[in-house]
């Protein structure tokens, strides 16, 4: 590691308005309306043929219908004949683009690279999707026997309970956080009001609707559930010398990583070995736990092990302003907060009861609204993470919401978490204005 | 004539049906093994390690497992109820899914839990798998039932 001596920073973002369905633009229209937004609606010195590049992230040919989307969106967007590839990690996608084009431009291989990230739940039924996303998980062992991901989450979930004493209180209360937050950016699925593709029975909900919402998998019910979103994102990388020319407020990718597990989450140890202690932990924390079992993402861990180590993170909780952060289910955002060393293991769930991860808590989770509340339009979302934490770190976040209410003051120091699978793909990234 | 399911913008209905020819490979013998009754994992003899689902190759250190047989008997690590599937399963609903820990297996085996005393599961409830009578050589041939 830090072999790669350039340094990389976030120069423009842009997004689309997420809904259920944006019936009214095709995938390459999408993208094209969250790339005009990087393009003309950042502060930048920069045109569309200063991008020498382009990486793209969608998650499901099924989804699409279509192979090698990728070449549509670089003929659609004008940027033949110039370099293009397209990386799929599931849930993760977003989160793996970003550090494709991290790459690129650290290794000095392109100066200018547009991340694009989009996807199109809609052109299938709501059950059929979730069908295609566990295609996701093994299809002889798990998928067979009726496995779908909100139930393998479920799973999760129950154990973690078990095992820490985690509630559907605490779970529900990450619901309201994020759903809350999501009222004051409009480019949110959930926000009616401002977001004019916006889903109609959205808006601001209390623990007791998440609690009275019906289950899908015990312990996890309708509003513990991330969405399923069309929509697009795009984030511009550029190298140092680029980067000053195209903006006074670059916002530098200071530190990368990225973990696995296996596929079948049942497959994972359930000893003491395997733990990835973080600079702040003490191995006697963990003497007796069993990890990472069910309860726990390794993957997650191990990449914010490597992004803390090369950003130089040695006390997460404190050091770090502002997260956005893959929030599939509430509980995995409990988890995560564990992985993410924001907690010790099996204390997530008093974090949020503290409220530790307010806008103005100790630091601010998924003020977008994350996956709950703003979008999960797959391989779009890990961008949306990293365009969010931009625009938090530059300031201008309430600029775009159309909302100062979930600006985060004065934040310096920022991360992104985007995961796959039951854990399979994780990335972490801190972002440092 | 396609079926059309708005014009402004128009939206239209597409279909793909896909048939595959599925081979179990190396682990092909799981499923012959259980039309003679038996339940049979995979055990890397050079890490002590036994594997269920069976793995025809140890991830550890890639030498070539070995087939055993085991009990089925075993415990809920942890269990839920499914009220949503997807479209296949939607069929089946409410289901019980659990990971189970089996006697003799280093990994947890993700099966169903059938039952007619659903309100009895528990964490650390006994359990015993199933063969079904019917094999349809898929995952679903076998199950867990309470064994207490």
């Amino acid at each position: 590691m830090n072999i790669l001596t350039r340094k990389v920073a976030i120069v423009a973002g842009g997004v689309t308005y997420f809904s259920k369905a944006r019936k009214d633009k095709t995938q390459e229209e999408l993208v094209a309306e969250a790339m005009r937004m990087a393009l003309y609606e950042n502060d930048i010195n920069m045109t569309k043929d200063d991008i020498e590049g382009s990486v793209i992230g969608y998650f499901s040919d099924h989804f699409e219908n279509q192979l090698k989307f990728g070449a549509i969106i670089q003929d659609y967007l004008g940027l033949n004949p110039k370099s293009n590839v397209r990386i799929e990690g599931g849930g993760a996608t977003g989160g793996l683009a970003i550090r494709e084009g991290y790459a690129q431009v650290a290794s000095g291989l392109l100066d200018v690279v547009a991340v694009i990230g989009f996807e199109k739940m809609s052109e299938v039924n709501t059950a059929k999707g979730n069908e295609f996303i566990a295609l996701a998980s093994d299809t002889d062992w798990d998928f067979p026997i009726g496995g779908y991901y909100s139930g393998y989450y479920a799973l999760m979930a129950r154990r973690h309970m078990e095992e820490f004493g985690t509630t559907e209180e605490q779970m529900a209360m990450v619901a309201v956080k994020n759903r809350n937050n999501a009222q004051y950016n409009r480019f949110a699925q959930t926000n009616p009001k401002m977001n004019p593709f916006g889903m109609r029975d959205g808006g601001f909900i209390k623990v007791e609707d998440v609690l009275k919402s019906p289950y899908v998998a015990y312990p996890l019910k309708r509003l513990d559930i991330c969405l399923m979103s069309d929509g697009a994102s795009v984030a511009i990388l550029a190298s140092e010398e680029k980067a000053k020319k195209i903006t006074d407020t670059p916002v530098w990718i200071a530190g990368t990583g990225a973990g696995s597990d296996a596929m079948r989450a049942g497959d994972r140890p359930r000893d003491n070995k395997s733990l990835p202690l973080l600079p702040h932990e003490k191995p006697e924390w963990y003497k007796n736990l069993e990890y990472p079992g069910v309860h726990s993402f390794r993957a997650g861990r191990e990449a914010a092990r490597q992004a803390y180590k090369m950003a130089g993170i040695d006390n997460p909780l404190k050091q770090l302003d502002v997260i956005e952060l893959h929030d599939a289910y509430t509980s995995s955002e409990i988890q995560t907060y564990e992985d993410l060393g924001l907690a010790k293991y099996g204390e997530g769930g008093k974090l949020i009861q503290e409220g530790q991860t307010l806008v103005d808590g100790e630091v601010a989770v998924n003020p977008s609204g994350g996956l709950i509340g703003n979008m999960h339009a797959v391989g779009a979302t890990g961008i949306m993470q990293a365009v969010e934490v931009f625009w938090q770190l530059q300031g201008v976040a309430g600029k775009f919401h159309g909302s100062d209410k979930t600006q985060v003051r004065g934040a310096e120091t920022g991360l992104i978490h985007s995961h796959a699978g039951t854990g399979t793909y994780v990335t972490v990234s801190v972002l440092r204005r | 004539m396609t079926e059309v399911f708005g014009i402004d913008p128009l939206i239209i209905k597409n279909e793909y049906y896909i048939e595959y020819r599925h081979s179990y490979g190396k682990t092909s013998p799981f499923f012959e093994n259980l039309s003679k009754g038996k339940i049979m994992a995979t055990k890397c003899e050079h890490c002590n390690k036994t594997f269920m689902p069976p793995r025809a190759d140890c991830p550890y250190c890639l030498r070539e497992t070995k087939w055993v047989e085991i009990s089925g008997k075993g415990k809920i690590h942890t269990f839920s109820t499914m009220y949503f599937a997807g479209e296949k399963f939607l069929k089946d609903v409410p289901f019980y899914l659990a990971y189970v820990e089996l006697e003799g297996v280093d990994t947890l085996l993700l099966t169903r839990i059938k039952t007619k005393e659903p309100e009895k599961l528990k964490i650390g409830m006994k359990i015993k798998l199933k063969i079904a009578r019917d094999l349809e050589w898929r995952a679903s041939d076998i199950w867990a039932e309470p064994d207490e």
